[in-house]
């Protein structure tokens, strides 16, 4: 078990290798309840949320989510977000756990005129995460909606496991998968009957940490933080500066200039890990910085991400990583380093 | 698990003497504990170590930790298997898993590192 963003979350149960083969193979469930969850509600609510985010809440069907970000006015990444539209006056906005209650204030900061803030987490809501090519097989017979229906960030309200819950077809493993949020005293039977479930098997942050980074998300305080911006973090189509957003004039501006630095993925000739921190050599001198390395149970070598500078990104350049220990060479790759995910492709 | 035939350090190494060369692995516990084994540094064949020096390292899916010497001498072989395989430490930690021999500078070193019932008391203490 490790703290985080205030929360006491299990790094593994059977372990990490094992759990990410698994999502890849069949299904998993993580238990993501720490994540934050905000409602939206009036006829400005969109509107008005889409003057805080990135995404563009008004133009945002109902039954669409959308990744984007909280930006400060430098463009800084305050948090990364899923916007949901539960209806015309109805929105959901999923927050990581660490920021959430900063994210919280700064929203109902900018917010103006009438619109209701509901914080779910504050109220005890939970989600777990159905994760893997299995888990419309799984999910199907659970729930009362037509799942065939409901496509790649799509979100519906429906029934699982008899009990009311909000369904969206998103996650951060790269496989077909669904987020599962209801109130916490429904949870339990939630889960169970996910768990139930032959194919399904339980994982912790150490497999949602290396099946994310096989495919290049983000993790924030890693890849993404206030002293980055969605253009340098290669995100930029998440954050369109063609509408007016807190922070969209400076990525007019970054946009303009191109960032002078940029986040690349990686991939190592062995299986030694690269760190957060280690600095990335080129020409025998420093021109970047690891934000997260593991080991890359599908690719079977050592994989990461790293800002470097824009004429050391291209894909194919081989870079060094200063392990502390040894130089470590590594090759800049296409994003998703891991590119067999079903989150897309899966026939339902 | 801990076998009567080795001898154990506080850093969860185990050490197998026969005739003056010390075959060193880690034990079921560090292996618990570190979870699945993903590399394995392997120390230079020809290096020499002093007892309590850093020897090399292995790194698992959630942690990383060095492995030290149990007692001082040169290496003379290393488990190459392992640079493919890791996952054997996990495995069989006590047998196919060792990472280097190393040929022993003073045998009697070892006989300074805990025996089988010092090292289960040594757990036991480290469980509180």
């Amino acid at each position: 078990m490790v703290e985080f963003g205030g929360w006491v979350l299990p790094v593994q149960y059977e372990g990490v290798l094992s759990e990410h083969r698994h999502c890849r193979a069949a299904a998993v469930v993580f238990d993501t309840s720490h994540m934050g969850q905000f409602v939206f509600r009036g006829p400005d609510a969109a509107s008005q949320l889409g003057r805080v985010c990135t995404q563009d809440a008004e133009n945002l069907a109902v039954g669409r989510c959308r990744y984007g970000f909280l930006l400060n006015e430098d463009a800084g990444v305050i948090d990364d977000t899923i916007l949901m539209r539960l209806g015309s006056e109805e929105l959901l906005l999923v927050v990581n756990a660490g920021t959430a209650e900063g994210d919280y204030a700064w929203i109902c900061g900018h917010l103006a005129g009438d619109t209701g803030v509901e914080n779910r987490t504050a109220a005890g809501w939970g989600k777990v995460d159905l994760q893997g090519p299995a888990a419309a097989d799984v999910l199907g017979p659970l729930v009362d909606t037509d799942l065939g229906a409901l496509g790649f960030f799509g979100v519906a309200a429906t029934d699982c496991c008899g009990r009311r819950c909000i369904l969206s077809r998103t996650g951060y493993t790269g496989e077909l998968g669904y987020e599962i949020m209801a109130p916490g005293e429904q949870m339990p039977a939630i889960l169970e009957g996910l768990l139930a479930h032959e194919a399904v098997r339980p994982a912790g942050l150490g497999a949602r940490d290396s099946l994310r980074l096989e495919m290049c998300y983000p993790l924030y305080g890693h890849e993404l933080s206030v002293e980055h911006n969605p253009i340098e973090a290669g995100l930029g189509t998440f954050a369109k500066p063609t509408r007016d957003f807190i922070g969209a004039a400076r990525l007019r501006a970054v946009a303009e200039t191109g960032p002078p630095r940029v986040l690349v993925a990686f991939q190592a000739g062995s299986r030694r890990r690269a760190n957060p921190g280690n600095v990335v050599l080129a020409e025998g001198r420093g021109v970047g910085c690891v934000t997260s390395g593991a080991f890359s149970p599908s690719l079977e070598v050592s994989i990461g991400m790293a800002y470097v500078e824009p004429a050391f990104a291209e894909p194919g350049r081989e870079l060094i990583v200063d392990t502390g220990r040894t130089h470590l060479p590594v090759t800049v790759g296409e994003k998703p380093l891991y590119t067999e995910g079903t989150c897309r492709t899966r026939d339902l | 698990m801990v076998p009567k035939d080795l001898s154990y350090t506080r850093e969860h190494e185990w050490i197998r003497v026969a005739e003056g060369i010390g075959t060193v692995g880690i034990t079921d516990h560090a292996q618990a504990a570190l979870g699945d084994i993903t590399f394995v540094e392997l120390p230079p064949v020809g290096q020499e170590l002093a007892q309590g020096a850093e020897a090399c390292a292995v790194e698992s899916a959630k942690a990383a930790a060095s492995i030290y010497a149990p007692a001082g001498g040169k290496v003379v072989a290393v488990n190459e298997a392992l640079e493919d395989d890791p996952g054997v430490v996990n495995s069989d930690c006590y047998g196919e898993g060792w990472i280097y021999k190393i040929e022993l500078d003073n045998p009697a070193e070892v006989d300074a590192l805990m025996d089988p019932a010092a090292y289960e008391e040594f757990l036991a203490q480290e469980e509180h």
